[in-house]
């Protein structure tokens, strides 16, 4: 008998879907991860092509201790040594991820600005509460002034922090007091976001920096940049223009694509051009010309982050994460799949092929050869999506009858952005983190996990994601979410207020019963990590927890990781003071003094650090750990002896 | 409003009747559910909330955690 494969994805409608691909001979990641190993020096960040000279490979031995002489020799021709070049490869990475993030602020600070100036027609601003926020932030007047005069300067100002040459960043103010005095000391509070990655990209040329630790320590000052600046631009300027997420009911999963509409899925990162695609579709001109196809309706769903985006702010459904974008198209239904920037595969366009979908790039700069480019232009924004959401009507005939959508979807509710946990916690006149750091204290809920990042094709899709974050919250750790791990416990039906008592211990249930808020709490896309960063730090500022975010029993993760965004996340939240575990593989596993400085020099200078293990159970036990010897350096270890209220005693109370 | 109770066993009291789950289990309908922002209409009102409701940041005299510490 011919023996079974394991399943490459702990998700039903993954599994149908890889099934259906197979049949019908379409190569996808997860074949390609099949046949294409990766390599071991690479991966170990031992390899260096920085220059001419090399590739230089000088991988660590393998089954033995190395000698003094034979490290001595382990180089690159210029004489980098293995220290200096797996240090070199992971700050590029972090220039890598930040330089992703922070071009999507800066594109949103753009079209911010235009919005303001009235030169970008169909958008407006949406939420003056949050506008007058970034005003107080950055001392902008706000006296009589419209809402688009402040905004032109928020904007301005927003911009001028991308290529800001000296001083430092002014989004690091919203730190609390004592992290902003460390990066001072420590000489990593970034000047210009844009300066930081430069330099890393100057400093990992040959024959520059040759230090490991003053590498590192560069890469930690472009991260803060990303984290505490582009990334949160973005998310700030973003909820102005499209309002900041309150709870909203949606679904995830394969299953919400419609065999009898006209199914468009935007995928990507940037919600800019989003918005208006889903203002398009719901237009009356667009829905006769889809009946006029013979289509039933008009169906939009995200994937990826732009699907986070549009989740949390419209209800949006999400067709998948990261791995599930070229399955989508092998359902035969999908119509049309837009797409911006950032974790879009080359092979969405070589699967289309083999169906009827259309792949639509809108980012000048982002071209996929053979795909059908309709630029997004700011100024005329609602053109572009009109003509996008109509190549998608005009496709709907072509379908080719393979049709097959897997009968799986979720409920789950999301928006749970720091204002809105603040307002659910508290209520209107007296929004507070108060009740979240009192269960902390009292026990009731052990700590907080940020668990993130990416799918990746090595490992089995969704699982290191979903296991991880059961065995957190049947440790009583509140879990907050972004990006592909948000989209995975989605579809695993972890994000409604059901879960607390099916998943969780019993003091996390407890406290999410009374709020009526699920265990696992969707905070956004990944450039949303900065919303995490918010939380952490007025859980600081609440007070009770200590006086920086290294005080708090809170622990970060990104068990199935692949991105170099997920490295410069990592690298901040680290920099903040979070102890922070990647599973997967780890880059830097080719020098042992990279390795150790940053699983653990780095928490005598920060408060926080890296930390590896594959095996999400135990890098959840890691992370628990880690909440429990905060919680002790705390002195909230001692279990407090708990009164169960009865209906009598809770009468009395009330009486 | 009629609570559900659930029992459980206390310490020393053997089995309790004990408050249940508080929210209504399912999906609640409409778009506007979750929409608290809206409720705030003059910019007066949005100010106030920020001072009081963010007041960790927006607050002149309450600092939380820093209170106790010589603002940097
Ligand atoms: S910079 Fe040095 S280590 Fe890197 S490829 Fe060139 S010679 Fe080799």
């Amino acid at each position: 008998m011919p023996e079974e494969k394991p399943a490459k994805s702990i998700d039903q409608a993954t599994q149908e879907l890889i099934e259906k691909a197979n049949k019908e001979g379409v190569n996808t990641a997860f074949d390609r991860a099949e046949s294409l190993k990766p390599c071991p020096i690479g991966a170990a960040g031992s390899c260096c092509k920085h220059c001419g000279m090399g590739p230089c490979r000088v991988p660590l031995p393998k089954g033995k201790e190395e000698t003094p002489e034979e490290k001595q020799k382990r180089r690159g021709v210029c004489g980098a040594t293995a220290e200096t070049i797996a240090a070199r490869n992971f700050i590029r990475m972090v220039a890598g991820g930040a330089s992703a993030h922070s071009d999507h602020g800066r594109g949103v600070a753009e079209l911010f600005l235009a919005v303001a100036k009235g030169k970008a027609p169909g958008y407006e601003i949406k939420d003056e509460q949050k506008l007058l926020q970034l005003a107080l932030d950055w001392d902008i007047e706000i006296g009589d002034r419209s809402n688009n005069e402040i905004a032109v300067d928020i904007g301005e100002k927003a911009l001028a922090e991308f290529g800001k040459q000296e001083g430092e960043l002014i989004t690091l103010r919203k730190a609390p007091l004592k992290r902003q005095e460390l990066w001072r000391q420590q000489g990593v509070a970034p000047r210009g976001i844009d300066r930081e990655i430069v330099e890393i990209m100057h400093r990992t040329h040959i024959g520059v920096d040759q230090d490991y630790v003053n590498l590192l320590k560069q890469g930690v000052r472009a991260a803060i940049g990303d984290g505490w600046g582009g990334s949160m631009i973005a998310t700030e300027l973003q909820d102005i223009l499209f309002g900041t997420p309150a709870p909203i009911l949606g679904k995830a999963n394969l299953g919400v694509l419609k065999e009898k509409e006209v199914n468009i899925i935007i995928h990507g990162h940037e919600p800019l051009l989003s918005e208006m695609i889903v203002a398009a579709a719901a237009e009356s001109e667009m829905l006769e010309l889809a009946k006029s196809k013979d289509a039933e309706g008009i169906n939009l769903s995200g994937m990826c982050c732009t699907a986070n985006e549009i989740l949390m702010r419209h209800g949006v459904p999400i067709a998948g994460n990261f791995l599930q974008q070229e399955l989508a198209i092998v359902t035969g239904a999908v119509d049309a799949m837009v797409v911006d920037v950032q974790c879009i595969m080359q092979s969405i366009q070589t699967v289309a092929e083999c169906y009827h979908t259309k792949i639509i790039t809108t980012a000048a700069k982002a071209k996929i050869p053979g795909a059908t480019h309709i630029e997004f232009n700011e100024h005329d924004a609602m053109k572009s999506a009109r003509e996008i959401v109509k190549t998608a009507i005009e496709n709907f005939p072509n379908r080719k009858g393979n049709i097959m959508i897997p009968d799986h979807q979720c409920d789950q509710i999301a928006g749970f952005s720091h204002e809105t946990i603040n307002y659910l916690l508290g209520g209107m006149f007296r929004a507070s983190y108060r009740p979240l750091n009192d269960n902390i204290i009292n026990g009731r809920i052990r700590g907080v996990a940020g668990v993130v990042g990416c799918n990746n094709a090595r490992v089995k899709h969704n699982e290191a994601h979903i296991v991880m974050v059961k065995e957190l919250i049947k440790n009583d750790v509140l879990v907050i979410t972004t990006g592909c791990n948000a989209i995975a416990c989605a579809e695993a039906g972890l994000m409604v207020p059901e879960a607390a008592s099916k998943y969780a211990g019993e003091g996390l249930a407890e406290v999410c019963e009374t709020v009526g808020i699920p265990p696992v709490l969707h905070m956004g896309s990944c450039v949303d990590n900065s919303r995490i960063l918010i939380a952490a730090t007025a859980m600081v500022k609440d007070g009770g927890l200590g006086d920086d975010i290294s005080d708090l029993p809170v622990a970060g993760a990104a068990p199935e990781w692949m991105s170099e965004k997920a490295i410069s996340i990592g690298q901040y939240f680290v920099a903040s003071g979070v102890y922070t575990v990647f599973g997967v593989t780890w880059p830097t596993e080719g020098s042992k003094e990279v390795t150790e400085f940053l699983f653990k020099d780095m928490e005598k200078l920060y408060g926080g650090m890296w930390d590896f293990q594959p095996d999400p159970v135990r890098a959840a036990q890691l992370m628990i750990a880690h909440i429990d010897s905060k919680r002790k350096a705390l002195g909230i270890d001692q279990a407090r002896e708990r009164v169960l209220y009865d209906m009598e005693m809770r009468r009395e109370l009330e009486g | 409003m009629v609570y559900k109770t659930v029992k459980k066993e206390a310490p020393g009291r053997g089995e309790v009747d004990i408050l249940a789950e508080t929210y209504e289990a399912g999906i609640p309908a409409g778009e506007e559910v979750g929409r608290w922002r809206q409720k705030m209409e003059s910019r007066d009102e949005k100010l106030k909330y920020l001072k009081s409701g963010e007041r960790y940041w927006y607050s002149d005299d309450w600092f939380g955690s820093e209170k106790r510490k010589n603002p940097a």
